[in-house]
């Protein structure tokens, strides 16, 4: 094998991405999803944990307590978060119609301690981003009188959770396992998803569009093709997960350990490109290779997933800096395989190249 | 080889003049010959292998459903002094828990998250440390639960019941647009209601369902900690609680539904077209459609009979997984639309890419820009009226079993059938050689595709069309610039959203111009450039309002509605500034060529941004 065929190969790819302007097209699509990803920041991890909502709005909000006093009044007096009033049900649920109010609650004549529970009902608007804020805060409240309703109610209980005293949280950290435990691992895993399907698209192209045997004419072996597009590809991975983790350090995320994730996403994307040629190199046609690569690719990750200590964990673990010895292990392994899945590629391209010349 | 025989024996019974059914014997040959290809080619290797990969899919999962996700195993480090807390905190894959001594633990408690002793915690200030606390926080609650859900008196360890009532606002959408707020000032006396009050009957002080029933639905949320189960519960919306909830359960449910759903409905869609684009793709290789295009066979029957199979496979695996998941029939009106534009999509990517790395890349960006747009409307599916957009929130109110009107099926499904007309009607113009053929550069063969669906007897009326058709496509745009600046505060996301409309409004009308230009650069005289103009600009402007009167019903229906969007006399103002901008842009390109179209197209977006500046901010003061 020739370096200087390799790299004569890897320029003619690029020089193809280029002259088409494709990779202008992935840039777009990085930077699509990185806008995105801000928006996610907020919306998506709002809703996946509500109780952020609330920081939002510096807000009081009117509410208005119908039906017998309770303690529950006295802790909606005390909250910052609300004017109560107290009303009659029916005006009150009108005014609520016309959003004069945020929420009405009506409390039934049920004693602290009866065998009964307390069954509130809590009138709040249909379909409203509001309501959505108010009823999060509501529920700080709701949860401190049904502490006092336990407290009163506790010889009737038959056992007692081990108890464990938790500071109230001062705010912050909610994006963090959101950010750091789903974002950073999908999103530095995302350029060898595409990396492999590119790799497939650079083979079968050679067939399909029957440029193969003027590629064969030249003194390049098919061998060293198949190898300058995997190294074309390669090479492409550490690139656009720069671009992520650099994008990622401007949102202001900070990610520790960056050079070794660098290391750790290259040599294992290595694995996915080379599933990925190996595919292409039996199909020889696009259709039927992405088809079956995509599946192989959804069984692998699904598996690798299942695994304690896999590889998109890891990155995890790297950038909150948790990461122990474990990591060298995990990387000798993803060499290990990575190594087979060369040997393979290499046997496999020497023996089409043979046939190529016999034929 | 057997492929090309087929292909020879379309071209035959297509020409036998004794076969006169015409078009549709036409579509169905076609799609049979398209079914057959496909299989042929799928058998020969795939076939098995693809096998065992959904028999290995299958393992994997329940090897997965097993194990659990590892992904964020080990991200907290904790330190503890005692045998059943840690335990207890250890149960959660995401704590690397260590038992020491109380004095090691103080002497190093910089180095861990949290540290607990004689059974108080304490977190460390770092952001890591604040989303441990929270973690534990929400195991702890958990693990009440898990305690409490075993008392023999349900009552005594769930004492306070929360019954939600719904109540529907007249005023929702516009209220929370114009960022106005649910009632502001603090005022001694209760407010008192200016319309009319209906009498509302005092709730009942018992709960409907007996204390078993309750036990049955707590356990069984008890062991939804895995989002699948989340997600199956939701599925099964009649649970007998219903909607009586315990306060820690009261929250707006999570996304994570929302998201398993949409993918299990669209990534077969996705992965269809995904085919049909490589079908269309493989006919360009080599100019192997050559043989098909020289038949008698119109191309729009050889477009429809490709899709048809495409088209009924999708209807199949999305009516095959409304069953499965036991949903209503009634899910699958709001999936036609978007199947037609994922369907439309493939058709055009498929015939303008000009090699495969570029077929994926533009499908990959498509497919993740239309996911977006289908999927993240869909996120407030049960907050807030933005939803609508996507038509998957549709689905997702469907499976919850909330009934929605004709009005929001048109205004969220609207979008998806006219660009899909659209996008098709495009593509039957310009499947012929010479644009299936042709290697030139991505942006030449689109700017070539509108140029054919331009008639050159009546280039005005055609201006006046494709303006009116684009309409779909600029809102489609805002709408997801709407969804993206959504979030942020309050005057940002307004001036962003007025410069982007600005942008994409402007550009849109300049397409057809610059098109004519390209073309034919000596047709613009004076007189020609105002008319194209004025053709552009009512054509737009037409689009927009009649567009506006069926899809958002909801805020013309309103007194804003009304002031905004109908009445005739600010309709010529509207008129005035699409006209001016198309103009300017027409102008630069006639006085400088085409060099100039970027700076016209600047121009006109700062004149358009103004003006929605000056009648914004004067509507508001």
């Amino acid at each position: 094998m020739k370096g200087r065929h390799l790299s004569i190969i890897i320029k003619k790819e690029f020089r193809g991405l280029f002259n088409e302007r494709t990779i202008l097209l992935a840039v777009l699509l990085q930077l699509f999803i990185a806008m995105f990803s801000s928006f996610l920041m907020v919306g998506l991890t709002s809703m996946y944990d509500p109780s952020s909502l609330s920081k939002y709005s510096r807000f009081k909000y009117i509410v208005a307590y119908c039906g017998n006093d309770s303690a529950l009044r006295g802790y909606l007096e005390k909250s910052t978060d609300f004017n109560v009033y107290g009303m009659e049900l029916s005006p009150a649920v009108a005014a609520l119609r016309e959003r004069k109010l945020a929420a009405v609650i009506y409390v039934p004549d049920t004693a602290p301690d009866a065998v009964e529970p307390v069954k509130i009902t809590l009138y709040s608007l249909q379909n409203d981003l509001q309501s959505a804020i108010v009823n999060v805060k509501l529920k700080d409240i709701f949860l401190k009188y049904e502490k006092d309703l336990r407290q009163v109610r506790s010889l009737r209980l038959s056992e007692q959770p081990v108890p464990l005293q938790i500071p109230a949280s001062r705010g912050g950290g909610d994006f963090y396992e959101f950010v750091y435990g789903l974002l950073i691992p999908l999103l530095l895993f995302m350029p060898a998803i595409i990396a492999s399907a590119l790799v497939i698209d650079l083979i079968t192209e050679e067939y399909q569009h029957e440029t193969l045997e003027t590629l064969m004419s030249t003194p390049v072996t098919f061998a060293e093709m198949v190898w300058g597009k995997v190294l074309a590809c390669e090479l492409l991975i550490p690139i656009q997960a720069g671009a992520w983790l650099l994008l990622l350090l401007i949102n202001g995320i900070a990610i520790a350990n960056v050079p070794l994730i660098l290391l750790q996403v290259t040599l294992t994307s290595l694995v996915p490109i080379l599933i990925g040629t190996l595919t292409a190199l039996h199909y020889r046609e696009r259709t039927a290779a992405q088809f079956i690569f995509s599946t192989a690719l959804v069984v692998v990750i699904l598996f690798v997933l299942a695994l304690p200590a896999n590889p998109l964990n890891l990155i995890t673990r790297l950038a909150v800096g948790t990461a122990g010895m474990e990591q060298w292990i995990v990387l000798a392994g993803v060499i290990a395989i990575g190594a087979l899945l060369s040997v393979a590629t290499q046997k496999y391209a020497e023996k089409i190249g043979r046939e190529h010349h016999t034929s | 080889m057997g492929f090309k025989i087929n292909r020879v024996s379309i071209v035959y019974r297509s020409g036998n003049p004794g076969q006169s059914m015409g078009a549709l014997s036409d579509i169905t040959t076609i799609a049979r010959w398209e079914v057959r290809r496909t299989l042929t080619q799928m058998s020969r290797d795939t076939l098995p292998l693809a096998i065992v990969l959904f028999v290995l899919l299958i393992l994997v999962t329940g090897f997965a459903a097993q194990s659990g996700m590892h992904l964020q195993d080990g991200m907290y480090v904790v330190g503890v002094d005692d045998g059943a807390i840690a335990r207890l905190i250890a149960s959660d894959n995401r704590f690397s828990v260590y038992q020491l001594d109380r004095q090691t633990l103080e002497q190093n408690a910089l180095s861990f998250d949290l540290i607990v002793i004689e059974g108080k915690v304490y977190g460390s200030a770092t952001e890591r440390g604040k989303s441990a606390l929270k973690t534990v926080e929400r195991d702890y609650a958990k693990y009440t639960n898990l305690v409490y859900n075993r008392q023999d008196d349900l009552y005594a360890a769930y004492p306070l019941w929360i019954d939600i009532e719904s109540v529907k606002s007249e005023l929702n959408f516009l209220a929370t647009q114009s960022g106005q707020y649910i009632s502001a000032r603090p005022d001694p006396v209760a407010p008192v209601p200016e319309g009319e009050i209906r009498n509302v009957p005092l709730p009942s002080p018992t709960l409907a369902i007996s204390k078993e029933e309750l036990r049955k639905e707590l356990t069984k949320s008890e062991a939804a900690n895995s989002q699948i189960s989340r997600y199956t519960e939701m599925l099964s919306s009649d649970t007998a609680m219903g909607r009586f909830k315990t306060p820690s359960q009261l929250s707006p449910p999570l996304p994570f539904d929302s998201i398993i759903l949409i993918f299990v409905f669209i990534f077969p869609l996705y992965f269809t077209s995904q085919f049909f684009m490589m079908s269309i793709m493989n006919e360009r290789i080599e100019r192997k459609g050559e043989v098909l295009l020289s038949t008698p066979v119109k191309a729009s029957s050889i477009i429809i009979g490709k899709a048809l199979p495409y088209l009924l496979g999708m209807l199949a695996i999305s009516a095959g997984l409304a069953v499965y998941l036991r949903a209503s029939p009634l899910i699958l009106l709001p999936l036609v639309p978007v199947i037609f534009f994922f369907l439309a999509n493939a058709l055009l990517i498929g015939m303008v890419s000009r090699s495969f790395k570029e077929l994926s890349f533009i499908s990959i960006f498509f497919s993740t820009v239309a996911t977006s747009y289908l999927f993240f409307p869909s996120i407030f599916a049960n907050v807030h009226v933005i939803s609508l957009i996507s038509p998957l929130t549709l689905i997702i109110l469907t499976l919850q079993g909330t009934a929605y009107t004709l009005t929001d099926y048109l205004f969220s499904t609207s979008l998806f059938w006219l660009t899909s007309a659209v996008l098709f009607y495009v593509a039957v113009r310009n499947f012929n050689e010479e644009r299936l053929f042709s290697e030139k550069g991505l942006l030449i063969r689109i700017r070539e595709f509108v140029a054919d669906s331009l008639s050159e007897k009546h280039p005005f009326v055609s201006l006046f069309l494709l303006n009116g058709f684009s309409i779909p496509f600029v809102f489609m745009i805002q709408m997801m610039c709407l969804v993206i600046f959504f979030n942020l505060p309050m005057p940002y996301s307004l001036i962003l959203l007025i410069i982007f409309a600005a942008e994409i409004e402007e550009f849109t009308k300049s397409v057809g111009i610059y098109t004519l230009y390209v073309q034919n650069p000596g047709f613009f005289s004076w007189k020609n450039l105002v008319l194209a103009s004025a053709a552009t600009a009512v054509g737009f402007l037409v689009g927009e309002k009649l567009l506006l009167l069926v899809t958002l019903a909801q805020i013309t229906e309103s007194v804003f509605g009304s002031v905004l969007f109908l009445s005739l006399g600010v309709l010529w103002l509207p008129l005035l500034l699409h006209f001016t901008g198309v103009f300017v842009v027409a102008c630069s390109l006639k006085i400088g060529g085409r060099k100039w179209f970027v700076p016209g197209l600047l121009a006109a977006t700062a004149i358009h941004c103004l003006y929605n500046l000056y009648f914004i901010l004067g509507w508001l003061t």
